[in-house]
């Protein structure tokens, strides 16, 4: 884009500026912008196209990060009251190879609150709406940075994926959402919800953009115990064989998204793809599973919020009151719910029941995908069980909102690559998209095929709210 | 009914390595606060922990210095409790799989050898310094002061099982583990410096009984003589109550080293449950057969190794105990004199007695470099083979501390040297005898004093340069024939 | 489960102090998850391995090298009350 000087980076970073200031008063996807040092950074992009010093394809392209991805000397405040006033010492791993690769941040965008949740209803700061339609939820945790993407305030962002955080909110968004093999991208940085869950990627508008920005920020990181020195498998993507998952065909997944997949199924078999369906038993378990595992993690991963060296405070008489109502006070109402139902799973008489057995449950459910695998290549369904919801929808009943991450947790319990892409509309046009999941370390053919199944399905809408104001 | 005492050691060992157990901000020893220290070791929102391979590479080490098994495969786990200076609430640890189980560790009581049987060694990481602000009582502070300086400083958990019966046992096992960290150097092994910190299991019972009394925690003794007196004041304490027929609480009790008391804790801790889980940051540690070897080729004298080697050149299982858990360089000196001298129990004497008292005295603490083990092997010589008295080998000690003298040179030209020479003691035994008949007379056996009042009027006749050995040889020959 | 989830021992083990209206509705949400969960009893999980990293990968260990660590004012920038280079709290002994 810049390299024939079709645009300068500070005239790009200018304009995704200018579209923010008019969708963030409706959207409010960006928690702070950051436009001083974009602006100057974008400048400094300018020079580098001028004298032909340019960084790479990302050189002074404008990305917007999540708020739970630390950037040295900004606020990270995960959408929680807790870290309002938390200001990051240091840069997290995927920040310092995307400053290398010259990109420019836009901002920090909303999410649920420690990345806790699959609507962004439960930000401290207020909720993200659906750059779609305002009336519904952007989907969540990282509907913030899905908004923004599909708004055109931020060219790609970053997001985290734990149980399907940053798929899920892509395909209600209408763009693409990638989440890689766990171990592939480090975590040092991102404050952790689930550590052996959570993983790092792009949400992007094209299949293309994602692969740009996976292959910057993946390889192993020496400051992550769990990263991995990735050995990329490369598919022939010519004639692949798709299963296509019955667990997710079935009663609790709406037709209209069904439907997405049998659209994709027609225009795969008539480029002589082969589809087959496959079975899963257990991946109905991966919600219990995830309910447990994801709250156990948490409940200690989250137990240095305690206002003595950072993040707010609350007076009292002894450290032990100071903590108890600090963190009374921080935490909203889901992550202390989820907090509390990881310390009663990890509490002594119970451990074995709850957390030791969702362990084995986990286990097993790895070792079915890895038989799956050995016949076919990917595992093809929809990204998510109905388009976007209303807000207020599924706040009354937990399990309620908890369904809607039905089909992207067990590449989280499984560490698998995992792709959203957009491929129709619902009857109240809202996207819709399918998932596509792939083997460990399998991410650039998941990305390969992803980008075939983009071809053939032409997803050429793009977000009302965008047009509506470009009229105005 | 006679009461036995039960106790477990639960020791701490601060590691001795450059850089923390799970980041790298260097170990250091400062007063200055919070200035090595980085978002893993305090506990910041999204920093990651790195085990650190020396730290384990040397909890590999004590577990084979304590005989224990490795295990293989081993996991971290997250130990769960709130505490102002555990930055993270919870504390990374190992729960399941120790590194070291089932192990042995043999410690020297008076004369005799015991063996300290080890349940588990374990990796845990240190937690930061609290200092608590006020009126200068514990019990009336205003605020608590951190220092993050401290936390994630390796430790490794040394745990006993409760084989230990007497204080002077447990003294004499933190005295041997201490020798051990020390000897393999894991750790600088300093008491003073909370290097090793330990707590003790305390249970009485019927000493006919099968089954174990109500455990209680004493925690806070700072020294081993805490260590023994805390002990016994605990074993006291229980058996007053047992013997009245009240039943012991189970509970965490502090050494009040003011009061020479132990006091119930009124804390949280007590009660807790650590809600251990394996650590997801963590991934499975595999030791395998290659790591141990390598960790092993770094042991190389083991206590139990100089012990025996101290015991084959002739020394008591004490006096072995003693040299062994001494300072190097006296055990080395103590090895190469003793290759040169006749007589180990006065070589051992002479040095550790004479040699260590003269340079306490003269304050220092290394030998100036002509002394070596051969001029004191054969200073020893002079005496041992009554050359010299006693006191003029250390006269000529004293002497050679303070300048580069050959002691037998030093001796004869100091007319040091003792007449062993049977011809002259005579002539003097037969003039002394003359002299003294009236005591001759009252002589009754050879053990009479009398005879060493002789043996002296000899010494003095001849101003103190015979052997007296050989002058009271002499005259008990003279004497009773 | 169900009868022995007591929600004051759980809020105080995990260190939060919760208002009555908070427990009651924290207590129904959590009841209905813990109801849910209860399907894992009917899976067979005999001699099943546990790997933590969901790729079975192996610990790496770090060399032990020191590197610098945060500037002290990094270190103490967020920190609620500070005295003398000390992050201060109220006190930590009864
Ligand atoms: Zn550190």
């Amino acid at each position: 884009m810049f390299q024939n000087k079709e645009m300068k980076p500070s005239e790009l970073f200018e304009q995704v500026y200018e579209t923010a200031s008019y969708t963030e008063s409706v959207l409010h996807a960006h928690l702070e912008l950051f436009y001083d040092e974009g602006l100057k950074l974008s400048k400094e992009s300018d020079r580098r196209y001028i004298k032909s010093e340019s960084l790479g394809l990302l050189d002074g392209i404008p990305i917007a990060i999540k708020d739970n991805i630390n950037i040295y000397g900004y606020k990270t405040t995960c959408s929680s009251k807790m870290l309002s006033n938390y200001v990051s010492p240091y840069d997290a791993t995927v920040i310092s190879s995307l400053k290398k690769a010259g990109i420019i941040f836009t901002g920090k965008t909303n999410l649920d609150e420690f990345a806790m949740g699959s609507s962004t209803e439960n930000s401290a700061y207020g909720p993200t709406k659906n750059p779609w339609n305002p009336d519904y939820v952007p989907g969540g945790s990282s509907g913030g940075s899905a908004a923004v993407v599909s708004a055109g305030s931020a060219v790609a962002s970053l997001g985290s994926d734990t149980g399907g955080s940053i798929r899920q909110p892509a395909s209600f968004c209408g763009v693409v959402g990638f989440k890689p093999t766990y171990g592939t991208v480090s975590r040092y940085g991102l404050i952790a919800f689930a550590s052996s869950l959570d993983q790092i990627g792009p949400i992007t508008n094209t299949v293309d953009d994602t692969r740009i920005i996976f292959n910057e920020i993946q390889g192993y990181d020496s400051k992550d115990a769990t990263s991995i020195t990735p050995e990329y498998l490369k598919l022939d993507n010519k004639k692949v064989k798709v299963g296509i998952l019955k667990e997710f065909m079935q009663e609790g997944v709406s037709e209209e998204s069904q439907n997405e997949v049998n659209k994709v199924v027609s225009l795969l078999q008539e480029k002589g793809h082969e589809v087959t369906e496959i079975s899963l038993p257990l991946t109905e378990m991966a919600l219990s599973v995830y309910y447990l595992i994801a709250p156990a993690e948490c409940s200690a991963n989250l137990s240095r919020f305690d206002g003595v060296r950072f993040g707010i405070r609350e007076a009292a008489s002894t450290s032990y009151e100071m903590m108890n109502k600090t963190r009374s006070v921080g935490f909203g109402e889901e992550v202390k719910k989820r907090i509390l139902l990881g310390t009663y799973a990890l509490s002594a008489g119970y451990f074995d029941e709850y957390y030791g057995r969702a362990l084995k449950v986990r286990s097993k459910i790895i070792s079915d995908f890895k038989d799956a695998f050995e016949k076919v290549d990917f595992i093809l369904s929809p990204t998510t069980p109905t388009p976007a919801f209303a807000f207020g929808e599924k706040t009354k009943n937990p399990l309620e909102m908890y369904l809607s991450d039905l089909c992207t947790i067990p590449a989280n319990l499984a560490g698998l690559p995992a792709i959203s892409i957009p491929t129709g509309l619902s009857k109240n046009a809202l996207p819709l998209s399918v998932q596509i999941m792939g083997k460990p370390c399998s991410d650039y053919s998941v990305i390969d095929f992803a980008e075939s199944i983009e071809e053939m399905v032409e997803f050429n809408y793009s977000a009302n709210l965008l047009e509506e104001n470009n009229e105005s | 009914m006679n009461l036995k005492a039960t106790i477990g050691m639960e020791t701490h060992v601060e590691l001795d390595t450059e850089s923390k157990m799970f980041c790298s901000c260097e170990v250091i020893e400062s007063e200055e606060p919070n200035i090595s220290v980085c978002p893993t070791c305090l506990g910041l929102p999204g920093a990651l922990p790195v085990p650190n391979k020396t730290a384990i590479e040397y909890i590999v080490m004590l577990s084979l210095g304590t005989n224990c098994n490795i295990t293989n495969e081993g996991m971290f786990h997250r130990k769960n409790y709130f505490y102002p200076d555990l930055p993270k609430n919870y504390q990374i640890s190992q729960f399941d799989f120790p590194v070291g189980i089932n192990g042995s560790l043999e410690i020297v009581l008076d004369e005799e050898l015991h063996s300290v049987e080890i349940e588990r060694v374990h990796m845990e990481e240190d937690t930061g310094k609290s200092v608590h602000e006020g009126s200068g009582r514990i019990d009336s502070a205003i605020s608590t002061l951190l220092d993050f300086n401290r936390s994630g400083i390796p430790l490794v958990e040394v745990v006993t099982k409760p084989v230990i019966s007497t204080s002077k046992m447990a003294v004499a096992y933190i005295e041997e583990l201490r020798q051990l960290v020390i000897e393999l150097g894991i750790s600088k092994g300093k008491l003073e410096k909370g290097n090793l910190r330990f707590d003790a299991n305390i249970s009485v019972a019927d000493e006919n009984s099968n089954e174990l009394g109500t455990k209680v925690e004493i925690k806070n003794m700072n020294s081993l003589k805490s260590l023994e007196k805390a002990i016994d004041y605990e074993i006291m304490r229980q058996s007053k109550q047992v013997e009245k027929g009240e039943s012991v609480i189970q509970e965490t009790r502090h050494w009040d080293e003011n009061k020479q008391v132990t006091i119930s804790m009124r804390t949280k801790e007590g009660s807790a449950d650590y809600r251990y889980f394996s650590d997801p940051d963590l991934p499975n540690m595999i030791i395998d057969q290659e790591f141990i070897k390598n960790s092993k080729k770094k042991i190389q004298n083991l206590p139990t190794d100089k012990r025996k080697t101290l015991k084959e050149s002739g020394l008591s299982l004490s006096d072995s105990n003693y040299l062994d858990k001494g300072e190097k360089w006296l055990y080395d000196l103590y090895l190469s004199t003793v290759e040169n001298t006749k007589d180990s129990k006065s070589t051992f004497n002479f040095l550790t007695g004479e040699l260590q008292g003269q340079m306490r005295k003269a304050e220092i603490d290394k030998l100036p470099e002509w002394v070596d083990s051969e001029k004191l092997a054969n200073l020893i010589n002079l005496f041992e083979t009554n050359e010299v008295s006693f006191t003029s080998a250390k006269d000529i000690l004293a002497k050679l501390l303070g300048e580069d003298i050959d002691p037998k040179s030093y001796a004869s030209e100091k007319n040091l040297i003792q007449s062993s020479d049977d011809e002259e003691i005579r002539a003097l035994v037969t003039s002394v005898v003359k002299d003294n008949q009236d005591i001759v007379e009252r002589l009754e056996d050879p053990d009479d004093k009398l005879v060493g009042f002789l043996v002296g009027q000899v010494m003095k006749s001849s101003e103190i340069k015979v052997n007296p050995g050989t002058v009271k040889e002499v005259l008990l020959k003279e004497l009773f024939g | 489960m169900s009868e022995n989830f007591n929600i004051d021992d759980v809020s105080n083990l995990a260190s939060i102090e919760l208002s009555e209206d908070e427990k009651a509705k924290l207590q129904k949400d959590l009841q209905i998850i813990l109801e849910h969960v209860e399907a894992l009893k009917n899976v067979d999980i005999k001699d099943e391995k546990i790997d933590i990293h969901p790729l079975s990968k192996v610990l790496e260990l770090r060399k032990d090298e020191s590197k610098e660590s945060l500037k002290h004012e990094d270190a103490m920038m967020n920190s609620p009350e500070t005295k003398d280079g000390h992050f201060v709290v109220p006190p930590s002994i009864e």
